[in-house]
């Protein structure tokens, strides 16, 4: 019984770190920028995309990764301004220009690599053991990065002059411009750091699991849930949702078997959101 | 207002989720091959000066319809476009050039439907070859029989050929060309367990990863009274969606029940590399044996990053790139190495290239038979059928059917070969009559 609640925490506690970074960057982006960003799973799995060429290509493994998640930086930031900076102020359009550019990268991405999953390569290899529960060093090392990117996060935003004009942002964009931030700036950091934050997921994730262009759309289903769940815009609301998701999907997996335990956690979010529609950190507009 | 919105927009967003899980692959049976056999060449076609008018017919086309993403639709284009490529260099097919036209289904049954409808009757294809995925290949059956076209089919449900004994005359065009029939999987998995205890393995417990499709459930119909019989109790039978990831805690409940074997039956979950990976990683003291249609492709050891060394799974469809059983496979593998630069990505491959021969052996002998129209496609399912037990046509595997068309199974014919990765490379293990290697155990084990 030991074992179990031992695989149970451990588990859901990657599975929750993971979808939290994924989730924090999808909520940081639309809080500060109102902008509801479908291709957010795009970044997610084109930096471990390229982080896998890369590597096979004979970039170091580390190094690779750090060039990738970078880069799917870049590219949001290229997206922002090329696109959504245009069109930000009409939520609708902004909603359907995300979602074609989601679908045309994972078009290209089947194109390229087909459906099948692709393992990223290893960053740490070895197994702990608690017991008699084996625990990769992959899960660990995904744990790890996670708590500390969602800390670095919060130290940021909260301790920083670009972090709270940020916060500044989010809370009042008139007010923010008549004291003189300059948002669109703002706006253009946010959108690099919400994508940042969806890269690191998306190694993690394929670490531990593999990478396939469906994964962009269920990092987007999750990212998007789970932000409802914690409540639009609120980061610390999208990490507790993640953590709950990603529990209730280990303690369904454990449980009652693999087919019930998405579905399980949908049924959860459903239910939350009947009894406090703003989620659980949010509030009424 | 903006909440409820986003909230709408999210259940949509799930809903379309859960609409992509509707993939369905395909599983298949290996034909075990008769080791001296050697396929006789393709008749070749008498060159005529003026070709048979066949009512003013100029050119024989052959439709490819799969889905174009996946390595089984691109497998089956590059086979099919193979073999007429061939087939023209000898002459056409009666003296008709071979065109090939593709559909891609998108592994979605409307999709399916409209492609291979356009194949049908706006690029009037003669024959079509191609499917992948049983409820996608229900649908198109329907079309098929309403355009009356021979359908070289590439499923292994059960349901099809069925479809085909209850309503002949409607549903004869079918035929079932890559694999077996998903039942005789079940065969095939028994067969595994049989070797593996003759090679000194304890095999008392299993934990089944299949899945969470109907196909599996007439493998394990057949499967359940199999293990039975033998004494083996299943001590795990899980479920998985497409996509499903978090193989690890299976693993650990099968490590938990005392299971001495892990058996995956999975072909459209679609990560069965991560399965393979996720029990490397944590050397579960359990064998992974099944069948799992993603270990099949030549670029599986890699992409899963060696984690596959030791995985023991069934060579669908008949042929393994390291051990073709018939001399044609063995040139047809090394052909599609020349023409796409690598070796078949899919079981899948094999069927269409036998479909574009033996629809050409069936026109051929039609037409030496006097028939006045060789390729209609009433004329044509006749002579597809005189290859059934006993009268195989030897292509890349022993081809024959059953009387409602679905492929023959057994040692002669086309069946699954238990086969398993050592070292990046696939070697065949069992029956001995084709083995190219012997059983490895993985050093945690």
């Amino acid at each position: 019984m030991i074992d179990i609640a031992v695989r149970i925490i451990v588990y859901g506690a990657v599975v929750g770190g993971i979808w939290a970074l994924v989730a924090s960057g999808f909520s940081l982006i639309f809080g500060v920028a109102r902008i509801l960003n479908f291709a957010h799973g795009i970044f997610f799995i084109l930096a471990a995309y390229l982080g896998i060429v890369l590597a096979k290509s004979g970039v170091n493994p580390y190094l690779a990764t750090l060039i990738s998640i970078l880069f799917v930086g870049g590219f949001a930031v290229a997206i922002y301004t090329g696109l959504l900076a245009r069109i930000k102020e009409h939520e609708v359009m902004v909603i359907i220009v995300t979602l074609a550019i989601a679908l045309l990268v994972e078009q290209i991405l089947i194109i390229i690599f087909g459906e099948h999953g692709i393992s990223y390569p290893a960053l740490i290899s070895g197994v702990l053991r608690i017991g008699k529960t084996p625990i990769t060093y992959k899960r660990i090392l995904a744990f790890v990065v996670a708590v500390v990117v969602l800390a670095l996060l919060e130290l940021f935003i909260h301790k920083t002059r670009t972090g709270k004009m940020i916060m500044a942002s989010s809370q009042n964009y008139e007010g923010a411009l008549l004291v003189g931030i300059n948002v669109d700036r703002i706006f253009i950091i946010t959108m690099f750091l919400s994508a940042v934050l969806a890269g690191i997921g998306g190694v993690l994730y394929t670490q531990v699991f593999a990478a396939s262009p469906a994964a962009s759309l269920k990092a987007l289903i999750f990212a998007f849930a789970i932000v409802i769940l914690g409540g639009l815009g609120s980061i610390k609301g999208s990490i507790v949702a993640a953590f709950i998701i990603g529990y209730i999907i280990t303690i369904t997996n454990q449980f009652l078997g693999a087919q019930w335990a998405e579905f399980a956690a949908l049924l959860v979010i459903i239910a939350i959101l009947v009894f406090k529609p703003t989620g659980l950190f949010g509030v009424e507009e | 207002m903006m909440r409820k919105v986003l909230i709408l927009v999210l259940l949509a967003v799930l809903v379309f989720g859960c609409a992509q899980e509707e993939k369905k692959p395909e599983a298949t049976p290996t034909p075990k091959p008769a080791a001296t056999e050697t396929p006789k060449p393709t008749p070749t076609p008498e060159k005529t000066a003026t070709p048979p008018p066949f009512g003013g017919k100029k050119e024989v086309v052959i439709g490819v319809i799969g889905p174009m993403a996946l390595p089984e639709g691109t497998a089956e284009k590059n086979a099919a476009m193979l073999a007429a490529k061939e087939i023209n260099a000898q002459g056409g097919i009666l003296g008709l050039k071979v065109r090939v036209v593709v559909g891609d289904t998108k592994l979605k049954p409307d999709e399916a439907t409209k492609e291979f409808r356009r194949l049908a009757t706006e690029e009037k294809a003669d024959m079509i070859t191609g499917g992948f995925s049983s409820g996608i290949m229900s649908a198109m059956m329907e079309v098929m029989a309403e355009t009356k076209t021979v359908f070289l089919a590439d499923a292994s449900s059960p349901a099809h050929p069925a479809m085909v004994a209850k309503e002949y005359d409607k549903y004869k065009y079918w035929f079932r060309i890559s694999q077996n029939n998903g039942s005789t999987f079940a065969w095939d998995l028994a067969e595994m367990i049989d070797y593996l205890r003759d090679q000194g393995v304890t095999v008392n417990k299993v934990y089944i990863i299949r899945d969470e499709h109907v196909w599996t459930d007439a493998v394990m119909k057949g499967l359940t009274p199999l293990l039975e019989e033998r004494n083996i109790e299943i001590v795990g039978d899980e479920k998985v969606p497409r996509g499903y990831t978090e193989y690890e805690q299976l693993l650990l409940d099968a490590q938990d029940k005392g299971a001495d074997l892990i058996m995956p039956i999975l072909a459209i979950a679609g990560t069965g590399d991560v399965l393979a990976k996720q029990w490397a990683e944590l050397q579960i003291p359990a064998l992974l044996a099944g069948h799992d249609l993603a270990a099949i492709d030549a670029g599986f050891y890699e992409k899963t990053g060696g984690a596959a060394n030791y995985y023991i799974f069934l060579a669908d469809g008949g042929v393994l790139v390291t051990a073709p059983p018939t001399e044609m496979a063995a040139k047809f593998v090394e052909a599609y190495k020349k023409e796409y630069g690598h070796y078949p990505e899919s079981h899948q491959a094999y069927g269409a290239y036998d479909a574009v021969y033996i629809y050409k052996m069936a026109v051929e002998a039609a037409y030496k038979a006097g028939e006045k129209n060789p390729f209609d496609p009433d004329v044509v399912v006749k002579y597809l059928e005189k290859y059934k037990p006993g009268n195989p046509a030897k292509l890349t595997r022993n081809v024959a059917f059953h009387k409602n068309h679905a492929l023959v199974w057994g040692d002669d014919y086309v069946r699954n070969w238990i086969a398993q990765w050592q070292d990046g490379k696939q070697y065949i293990i069992y029956p001995s009559t084709v083995a190219n290697g012997q059983l490895k155990l993985p050093p945690w084990i």
